[in-house]
């Protein structure tokens, strides 16, 4: 049911937004933006589902269908599972990024705690 | 090859030099900087090279990936992305042979990180301001992201760069989110992510869904352009990086949130139907407003820069949004003159800073001794932005107000004098405080180094040449980019790939009207006695209060910023 896909991943980005408000460890911040993150891949692959439809491999047609039924919209929408693998792969490297800074955060400061390391305010 | 197959090359070499820069390190360390430039010289060459036909009227553009039409990437060159992209190549070569003499004495490895990152921002740059397609602005927006987020944290010299660099990674992947979802959002309800069909497909019929995503794209944007309520990563992220770093943040990256926004607004979205004008106007007074009221607060210098960051974005939005042809010139105007003279005060702060080792205004004074050259071009940075008659921020503030007061929109010209006599304030209080102050300066001698001059010498000429010959900018190059914000249609028929000369549009700067003269007199004045008192007025209680709400704490500002987008919506939909 593609309402259901819609409604969770309304709630799985609201889970991890609610993670990003209100949890001060760094850690868990990261976690709840990665939450948030696969949140949008269920909403594009969700947005890309046509009832009746197959995997958008193109070299051949599924068992039972014929080439030309393909352009009619019997696949599911290869551009968005696109838009989904092209930011896994951003999303890979951000949060490599995210990491590198939590971990030499914790070097410098000696605590994930995102309160005590708000030296710039005003 | 034509003009239009070598378009996508201004991209290609910057991003190609960005890969060697690491490996051309390990030959010399300088290597990687000079490469940069050469690659930067490239994609200006072929940029000028469609200069004249798009400043006629005539967009060039290519098409990358396939012939699948709807499905390939459009690089479409029109007169606001390609002046962007010039001066973002210009700015950032300048800014690369700043930092040849500046930081050339870190090592290897260092240098050649630092170029790689660099090159990648200003490649994602000139990327965003020429594509016409959705999903290209998301990747660009990413890229540009990433090499940030390195930039901020690369250098160590002061712990505070890591949580700056924490800052503006949960900011800028929560806009992303916006970001990536409207544009999602938009493809699955229209099947096209190019800018002409889209604005096409949008004008027929717009639906909540594309309200709801025009929310989600104007929330991840204005978090790129530093709009208020989205700012709270900036003014960190620039204390905490060296001065050139700062200089192509505030310069040159906020610049792209502006340029997506002023698309959305006159080239995709019909603003017959949506209220975006009116939304990024808002926007645009209250980022004007609470920048500069901020910015007079700062004791840190480069701190009150980057607030008056956030004040001059929300000038640039308000003439965009003024929905005038005048407007719309005098924003486009003003965003490249605010390329050029905050780049110049961002890199006179990153010199006082590597210099005397002082951030704050109270440590300084009587620097001018010290220091004339950095003096004196912090002093043509200060004039530019107070829009001092024959400095560039003059042309382009009177053809915002010209804008706003033909179309009689008389709050906003009100508010936006009052940013602006706030502007000049804060500035002139810095530059009292730094220079002038009496006060026993540090002991050092100024041994001006040949790139550091050149690129103070450079950027100071630019900000005098785009105000004296400001009547030829306006005429061949301020109305073209107005021309393609103001005829939305025939910039998407262009990206669709059938060209249509654009009509330039009526727009023209009058020098000396007495009423802008008077208004720039009553700013400068108002500004300076307000510099004079402005011990006093920092603490009134709501500045105080103001002041307060930017409390450091990085999950207080990721709710600020998703309870702006929440506002967005809201205010779309309703």
């Amino acid at each position: 049911m593609i309402v259901g896909n819609y409604l969770a991943a309304a709630a799985l980005f609201c889970l991890g937004l609610h993670t990003v408000l209100t949890r001060r460890n760094l850690v868990r911040m990261v976690m709840g933006l990665s939450l948030m993150e696969s949140s949008t891949y269920l909403l594009m692959i969700s947005f890309a589902y046509r009832a009746g439809s197959t995997a958008p491999v193109l070299l051949d047609p599924p068992h039972g269908k014929k080439p030309e039924q393909l352009a009619h919209g019997n696949v599911a929408d290869p551009v968005l599972q696109n838009f989904c693998l092209t930011a896994i792969v951003i999303g890979v490297a951000v949060t490599a990024v995210f990491l590198s800074v939590v971990v030499r955060v914790a070097q410098h400061y000696r605590t994930l705690d995102a309160d005590r390391v708000r030296a710039m305010r005003g | 090859m034509s003009t239009a197959a070598l378009l996508p090359m201004a991209v290609v070499l910057p991003l190609t030099a960005a890969a060697l820069a690491p490996l051309l390190a390990r030959l010399d360390r300088r290597l990687p900087l000079l490469a940069g430039l050469l690659a930067l010289a490239g994609a200006g060459a072929v940029l000028l090279r469609a200069l004249p036909d798009v400043l006629d009227g005539r967009p060039v553009g290519t098409r990358l990936g396939g012939q699948a039409g709807v499905i390939a990437i459009v690089f479409t060159a029109d007169p606001l992305g390609t002046l962007f992209a010039l001066v973002t190549a210009l700015v950032g070569a300048i800014l690369l042979v700043y930092t040849l003499s500046e930081l050339g004495g870190l090592g290897g490895r260092e240098l050649g990180g630092y170029a790689a990152l660099c090159l990648l921002l200003l490649g994602a740059l000139i990327g965003s301001a020429l594509t016409a397609d959705l999903f290209n602005l998301f990747v660009w927006f990413e890229v540009a992201a990433l090499a940030s987020y390195g930039l901020t944290g690369f250098f160590l010299e002061r712990p505070i760069a890591l949580e700056a660099a924490f800052k503006i990674l949960v900011l800028t992947t929560v806009a992303s989110f916006g970001v990536f979802v409207g544009t999602g959002m938009l493809y699955a309800r229209h099947g096209a992510l190019n800018l002409g069909i889209l604005h096409d497909s949008l004008g027929v019929a717009t639906g909540v869904a594309d309200l709801v995503a025009l929310a989600l794209l104007i929330g991840g944007y204005a978090t790129k352009a530093g709009l208020v309520p989205f700012h709270t990563w900036l003014p960190d992220a620039h204390t905490a990086a060296p001065g050139p770093v700062s200089a192509l943040f505030s310069g040159l990256m906020v610049n792209l949130g502006i340029v997506v926004l002023a698309r959305l607004g006159y080239q995709v979205f019909p603003s017959s139907q949506v209220p975006i004008m009116g939304l990024l106007m808002v926007l645009g007074l209250v980022s004007a407003l609470v920048g500069a009221a901020l910015a007079l607060r700062q004791d840190d210098l480069k701190r009150l820069l980057s607030y008056d960051t956030v004040s001059q974005m929300g000038v640039i939005t308000v003439g965009l949004a003024s929905g005038t042809a005048s407007g719309a010139a005098g924003g486009v105007y003003h965003l490249l003159n605010h390329a050029l003279f905050k780049s110049l005060l961002f890199l006179c702060a990153g010199a006082i800073v590597h210099r005397t080792g002082l951030t704050n205004l109270s440590d300084m004074g009587g620097l001018a001794r010290r220091m004339p050259v950095v003096a004196v071009a912090f002093l043509v940075g200060v004039a530019s932005i107070a829009g001092v008659p024959p400095l560039n921020g003059y042309a382009s503030l009177s053809l915002i107000h010209h804008g706003l007061e033909t179309t009689h929109q008389t709050i906003p010209a009100v508010l936006l004098a009052v940013a602006q006599a706030v502007t000049v304030a804060a500035l002139a209080r810095a530059a009292w405080l730094a220079f002038f102050a009496r006060k026993d300066p540090p002991e050092f001698t100024e041994r001006p180094r040949p790139g550091m001059v050149t690129g103070f010498l450079s950027l100071a000429a630019c900000c005098v040449a785009l105000g004296v010959l400001s009547r030829p900018v306006v005429e061949h190059a301020m109305k073209p980019a107005a021309g393609a914000l103001v005829h939305g249609d025939l910039y998407a028929s262009a990206a669709r790939g059938k060209v249509t000369p654009i009509p330039a549009p009526d727009v023209t700067l009058h020098y000396l009207a007495p009423s802008s003269l008077l208004l720039t007199l009553g700013c400068l004045l108002a500004g300076l006695v307000l510099a004079r008192v402005s011990g006093r007025v920092v603490d009134a209680p709501p500045l105080r209060r103001l002041a307060a709400l930017h409390n450091g704490s990085v999950n207080d500002y990721a709710a600020l910023a998703a309870a702006g987008t929440l506002a967005v919506a809201l205010a779309v939909l309703t």
